[in-house]
């Protein structure tokens, strides 16, 4: 868990943000929204910027959360690797971080939600990130 | 794209041989089959899965001179998949399901209904009553609660679709129409060879999934769930319902267990015909489709020769 870090904003440099991962439905279980506004103080920071986690590969990516009229807020977030401009993105281990950062999510969002249950879950369904 | 991976699909065309037929319905374009002549019998399926589910189901329905309407679900199949969540809603999937009834001006309907096809189909049934003559219920449910035990489950279900990690598993890995099926099978290698690709081909990308993962968050958990009243709604309606209606389950089901929800459907309808237990699973059209086709059009056939139609 160790292994995915809140960073601070990176340099924008000559990079551009690859869109990952889409989810409209982040309070669908409210614990999961009150997890990303306690890990990036989002009652405070609002929409104002993304925030950004490093991963196991070395790779940033960002946290773009999304507000929408009459929900609270944020309802939904999208994952954006930071990657190099004009080069592509290795598949591979986009993946393998993005199953880093949802074991980081579970354990930052807590019981009943358990990283064992996750990786029993990837393992059943033979997501090769979990082995 | 998708029709092009159907087609290179080994023994597709021969196990799927009917012509694609579109409607414009609710705002969507609607993919259906529609095959036959007779009283029409409409063939619902549910989550992953399209019209291909009852590949085995529709022959012997033909044969008893029924016509079969075979709608995939907007956002399956070969039907439009809208690319936000917020598209998607169990109301508006009842709307579809209506406005293709009504286009085709569908009468004395024998409505068969599977998995999610039995909230879309139901409702519809029981809000267009001058429109239905029967019902057929397999591994579906009707009421807000209690949930299935397995879906009350963290593992996996309730983890498998929850935030973000939905996206991932049945999104990026497209986890419920792959391995999903082939585990609530019973014969997983027969399935493995004659559908599981073709499952897979109609969702070939991470956007095309997004109703894998948004389905199962509208299934009532609680009291507060989003579609509680509907199914609150259904519940009432169908325990005043005297359709005719057929209840078959799988006997292996571990989704819906049928010691649980074929018993409930039977409290519920207590003039249907059933519990009829075949083999199968969550997914009983895979392991028992020609028996539950004849059952069905065995059941239709005791009511037209009873003159018992409505």
């Amino acid at each position: 868990m160790t292994e995915v870090a809140i960073i601070d904003a990176p340099a924008a440099g000559d990079t551009r943000r690859e869109l990952l991962l889409t989810e409209d439905r982040l309070g669908h279980y409210p614990e999961f929204r009150a997890f990303f506004i306690r890990a990036f103080d989002l009652d405070r920071v609002g929409l104002a910027r993304p925030g950004h986690v490093r991963a196991p590969s070395g790779l940033v990516y960002a946290l773009v959360f999304v507000g929408r009229s009459g929900e609270a807020f944020p309802c939904g977030v999208e994952i954006h690797a930071v990657v190099d401009a004009l080069e592509p993105l290795d598949e591979a281990v986009a993946d393998r971080d993005l199953w880093s950062i949802l074991q980081w999510m579970i354990a930052g969002v807590g019981p009943p939600w358990t990283v064992e249950d996750l990786r029993a879950t990837g393992r059943l369904y033979r997501i090769p990130a979990a082995g | 794209m998708i029709q092009d991976d159907l087609a290179r699909t080994e023994g597709f065309r021969t196990r799927w041989p009917h012509a694609a037929r579109y409607a414009r319905v609710n705002g969507w374009r609607m993919h259906y089959v529609d095959e036959g002549h007779g009283d029409p019998v409409l063939l619902l399926h549910g989550n992953p899965t399209w019209g291909f589910l009852y590949r085995d189901v529709i022959p012997p329905l033909l044969q008893a001179g029924y016509r079969v309407i075979v709608p995939d679900m907007i956002g399956f199949g070969l039907s439009e998949k809208p690319p936000r969540e917020q598209a998607h809603s169990l109301d508006g999937h009842i709307a579809n399901l209506t406005g293709l009834v009504r286009q085709l001006d569908l009468r004395r309907l024998a409505v068969v209904c599977h998995d999610w096809g039995g909230p879309t189909g139901l409702s519809f049934a029981m809000n267009n009553p001058d429109r239905v003559r029967a019902l057929t219920v397999m591994s579906t449910w009707a009421w807000a609660a209690p949930p299935a035990e397995f879906h009350t489950r963290v593992f996996p279900w309730r983890t498998m679709h929850a935030p973000l990690v939905g996206p991932y598993l049945l999104g990026r890995h497209n986890v419920l129409a792959g391995r999903g099926v082939y585990l609530s099978v019973v014969d997983r290698e027969k399935f493995r060879r004659e559908a599981q690709p073709v499952y897979e081909a109609v969702l070939p990308d991470p956007a095309a999934r997004l109703l894998t993962w948004t389905w199962p968050r509208w299934i009532p958990l609680d009291a507060e769930a989003r579609a509680a009243r509907r199914f609150a709604w259904l519940e009432e309606r169908l325990a005043r319902s005297a359709l005719p209606t057929l209840i078959v389950w799988g006997r292996e089901d571990d989704v819906f267990d049928a010691a649980t929800f074929a018993a409930r459907f039977k409290r519920l309808l207590p003039h249907a015909d059933g519990p009829h237990l075949v083999t199968g699973r969550h997914f009983l059209q895979e392991d028992s489709g020609a028996a539950i086709g004849a059952l069905i059009a065995a059941f239709l056939g005791r009511l037209d020769g009873g003159g018992a139609v409505r």
